[in-house]
């Protein structure tokens, strides 16, 4: 066994980020959670937009206690910095000329008013400088305006989710804000292939992340349907393979029946007791079983419809098939394996007191994923990470002031 | 200036989606990734659709070859003994190992992380299962698609009283991919300076519940969690996907704020909505939804989703059309940047790929080469990489230990 160290992979780099979409937020939380020193730069006064969207304790609206702030600023310090006027935009250079890494993710636009180029940032030749646009910084739709939605659709997956058959219903966003952590998780990949290259160039670099591509990068096998067979995506995207699909169990909750090879369905025929249709030429394999799933769903639907949830796919495991069920957070948050693997952890945080929140998506042996303070409040660090970066008491007052730009 | 992970070799026992999406990202970062194949057991991608004229093969599949550009691939039988210590040899040879076998599997290999280090005492090692590989469902399978459901996903997603949806593509596997191999080099940097490897235990499950961090926080602090309700957010309004002009013809509008909604009633031509008391704040138009998105439905509907795209997008209104698979290739904004990759393949020949969405201005992630047909490299790599001489290579083939 390895013993941890107890420090994390990426102790000692020093990361400045500043954003709105929550991309730059979770790139800079993957860096962060890995043992980075991340110093976040909001705009004073509202802050990270962030801290309006919630959820909120009680529902009752506070800055400081909205828990997608609360999710994607962990580990890091914060301070409060107008970037738009002159002495906070000193400030904020002064960071960067001293840091490893800057992360940020407003339009191209944008980041050319406030000055956010990687010319500007030179100064630094070690700077690892990642800017998450929307849809790049070229082409026509360059300053095109865009939400996680407008991303998501310009990528190709809103088209791919509603229902095959109801074509009167909408395509339809997936939950939550997938666009932002898609460019976050592309952001702090490209981030830290610039930082491993920095070793051997003694140099950094500029990345750019479009998140259009992102989403168009992760369509499974639809773009190449159209590449290779000139087949158009349909909703729910290509499934060729069948049984593939969501069936409601006796209690009311919801199970993916799914089997990709042919062993599996094989081991859910023995399941079901080998039941007549499973016998039948439209069964006889996955991709007969598919174009002929019209026919064969209500006898798996009314087969699924005996079981309770749990014990189905208990039993459905039990036999190596890999069917799931739609969980429910509170299912989720209750998992007797996740528990023992310590997936979910507690953060004890001022405002929002102790509260438990996702955790690591992958477990370091040598240096742990670690949550080791909790997001922070609004300029929290200000006198901290200024005076750090060499800046007077008074300097740093007359920033907290907002003072003459 | 070279690639970022120039010099790095990559012992890829990966399959499927998730796995490969990984190690395909440490490719486009100059990694030299070496995956294993045997005819015995055909990666699960090659014997999917599409192949050009629909006849299967598993060197000419579109979804294989999408999500392997750039690698490299050997016949090597990890079921005979001898195909394990030659893979052993491999990883004696490599930085990293990559596998997403389910729990248990790799270890019963002979092949888990405390008998590969002790031929390459430094390696980087990610096993990226299902489940991980502690805990008491550890030995559960899992495919990508099932990660939607299980992570809480399907159960956020919706229309408005139905039941939970599953999201139109496999999103547990790439999301753990690019997770993956994200960690993979975090180890390596620290590997580069302290010498030392590691052992990664990644969850699909767990890396797919972290892109549902905030509505945990949601069942976490008020004991339930967001209702299903279509595209419509508590944040934005209106926020949605109206019919166009055309059959299943779309277009998805977002107003983050007042001024926004104000513009875009007036590029609709109706800017006396704009001070309709029933829509004034966002609470205003969150209480009257229904209404809000009827009436913009009549103006798209009397438009083509492009068209009505560049009269919102004038006005300073994020709309863009749900691209289908073709709208995404033929995309004119996609076309000027450096994102498609179209390099000859040995028997698809040139085909439109997705490439690399990180743009490194100094040292590049790019794809070299088209994914590999079964075996491409056995030569290649059982001479240079492990110097056999061609005659032990006939010798393995002819055994069955290369197939």
């Amino acid at each position: 066994m390895i013993t941890p160290i107890m420090a994390g992979a990426l102790e000692g780099l020093t990361v400045i980020e500043c954003g709105r979409t929550g991309a730059a937020a979770y790139a800079a939380k993957l860096l962060a959670d890995l043992g980075a020193d991340v110093v976040k730069v909001e705009a004073p006064g509202t802050g990270d937009p962030a801290r309006a969207l919630g959820p909120f304790p009680g529902g009752i609206p506070h800055p400081e206690a909205s828990g997608t702030f609360l999710y994607l600023n962990t580990n890091k310090r914060g301070i409060a910095l107008d970037i738009a006027s002159a002495n906070g935009r000193e400030a904020l250079d002064r960071l960067v000329s001293r840091a490893d890494v800057f992360v940020h993710d407003f339009p191209p636009a944008e980041a050319d008013v406030f000055g956010l180029t990687h010319e500007r940032f030179r100064g630094n030749e070690k700077l690892v400088m990642t800017s998450i646009f929307p849809f790049g910084s070229n082409g026509p739709h360059r300053d095109f305006k865009a939400y996680d939605l407008t991303l998501m659709s310009a990528g190709g997956w809103t088209w791919l989710n509603g229902w095959p058959g109801r074509m009167e219903m909408p395509p339809l966003k997936p939950y939550g804000f997938q666009a932002a952590y898609q460019g976050g998780v592309n952001a702090a990949l490209g981030t830290m292939g610039a930082l491993y290259a920095r070793r051997r160039t003694g140099r950094g670099q500029h990345v750019e992340i479009s998140v259009q591509e992102c989403i168009a990068s992760i369509l499974e096998m639809n773009l190449a349907f159209w590449s290779y067979m000139e087949t158009p995506a349909v909703r729910w995207g290509q499934r060729p393979i069948h049984p593939i699909e969501m069936f409601q169990c006796k209690d009311g909750g919801w199970i993916f029946v799914l089997c990709i090879e042919e062993h599996q369905w094989q081991a859910l025929v023995e399941l079901m007791d080998t039941p007549e249709w499973t016998q039948w030429e439209v069964s006889a394999n996955r991709f007969v079983r598919a174009s002929n799933w019209d026919a064969l769903r209500p006898f798996m639907e009314g087969w699924v419809s005996q079981w309770n949830t749990e014990e189905l796919y208990r039993a459905a495991q039990a036999k190596r098939i890999p069917f799931a069920p739609a969980s429910t957070l509170g299912y989720l948050l209750e998992s007797e394996h996740l528990k023992v693997r310590g997936f979910f952890v507690e953060v004890e945080h001022p405002a929002a007191g102790k509260l438990k929140q996702v955790g690591a998506p992958y477990k370091l042996s040598r240096t742990p994923w670690e949550i080791r303070r909790p997001a922070p409040l609004l300029g929290q660090h200000n006198v901290e990470v200024l005076g750090e970066a060499g800046m007077t008491a008074d300097d740093i007052a007359a920033l907290a002031t907002g003072g003459a730009g | 200036m070279g690639e970022p992970l120039e010099g790095i070799r990559v012992a890829d026992f990966t399959w499927v989606w998730a796995g490969p999406m990984c190690t395909m990202q440490l490719a486009h970062m100059g990694a030299e990734v070496i995956r294993m194949e045997t005819t015995g057991r055909i990666c699960t991608l090659r014997m999917l659709p599409p192949w050009p004229g629909g006849q299967p093969d598993p060197n000419r599949s579109g979804y294989f070859n999408q999500y392997n550009q750039g690698k490299r691939s050997i016949l090597l039988n990890l079921q005979e003994e001898e195909g394990r210590e030659i893979a052993k040899r491999l990883v004696a040879v490599s930085d990293v190992a990559v596998e997403n076998f389910a729990g248990g599997v790799i270890d019963r290999m002979g092949l888990g992380y405390e008998e590969l280090c002790k031929v390459r005492p430094d390696l980087v090692m990610i096993s990226m299962s299902g489940y991980g590989h502690t805990g008491p469902d550890s030995s559960f399978v899992s495919y990508g698609p099932a990660q939607v459901p299980l992570s809480g996903l399907s159960s956020l997603t919706g229309y408005p009283g139905e039941g939970p949806m599953h999201v139109g593509m496999s999103y547990g596997d790439p999301n753990a991919g690019l997770h993956a191999a994200f960690a993979v080099i975090a180890a390596l940097y620290r590997q580069d300076a302290t010498g030392e490897g590691q052992y990664i235990d990644m969850s699909q499950w767990e890396s797919s519940m972290n892109v549902l961090g905030d509505a945990f926080m949601h069942q976490v602090m008020n004991g339930d969690q967001p209702a299903r309700n279509g595209s419509r957010v508590p944040h934005m309004s209106p926020h949605g996907v109206f019919m166009c002009a055309g059959e299943d013809r779309w277009l998805s509008i977002a107003c983050g704020n007042d001024d926004e909604w104000r513009a875009l009633a007036a590029a609709m031509g109706r800017p006396e909505l704009a001070g309709d008391a029933r829509f004034l704040t966002l609470s205003d138009r969150k209480a009257n939804e229904d209404e809000l998105e009827m009436l913009i439905m009549e103006w798209t509907l009397q438009h083509d989703p492009f068209e009505a795209m560049d009269i919102l997008q004038a006005a300073g209104v994020a709309a863009y059309p749900p691209l289908m698979n073709r709208e995404v290739l033929e995309s004119p904004q996609l076309a000027v940047r450096d994102f498609w990759v179209e390099k000859e393949h040995p028997q698809v020949g040139v085909r439109r790929h997705a490439g690399v969405p990180y743009h490194l201005s100094d040292t590049p992630a790019a794809v070299w080469r088209a994914a590999p047909v079964m075996g491409q490299d056995n030569d290649y790599v059982y001479q240079e990489v492990l110097g056999m001489t061609p005659e032990e290579i006939a010798d393995y083939t002819a055994r069955g230990v290369f197939k």
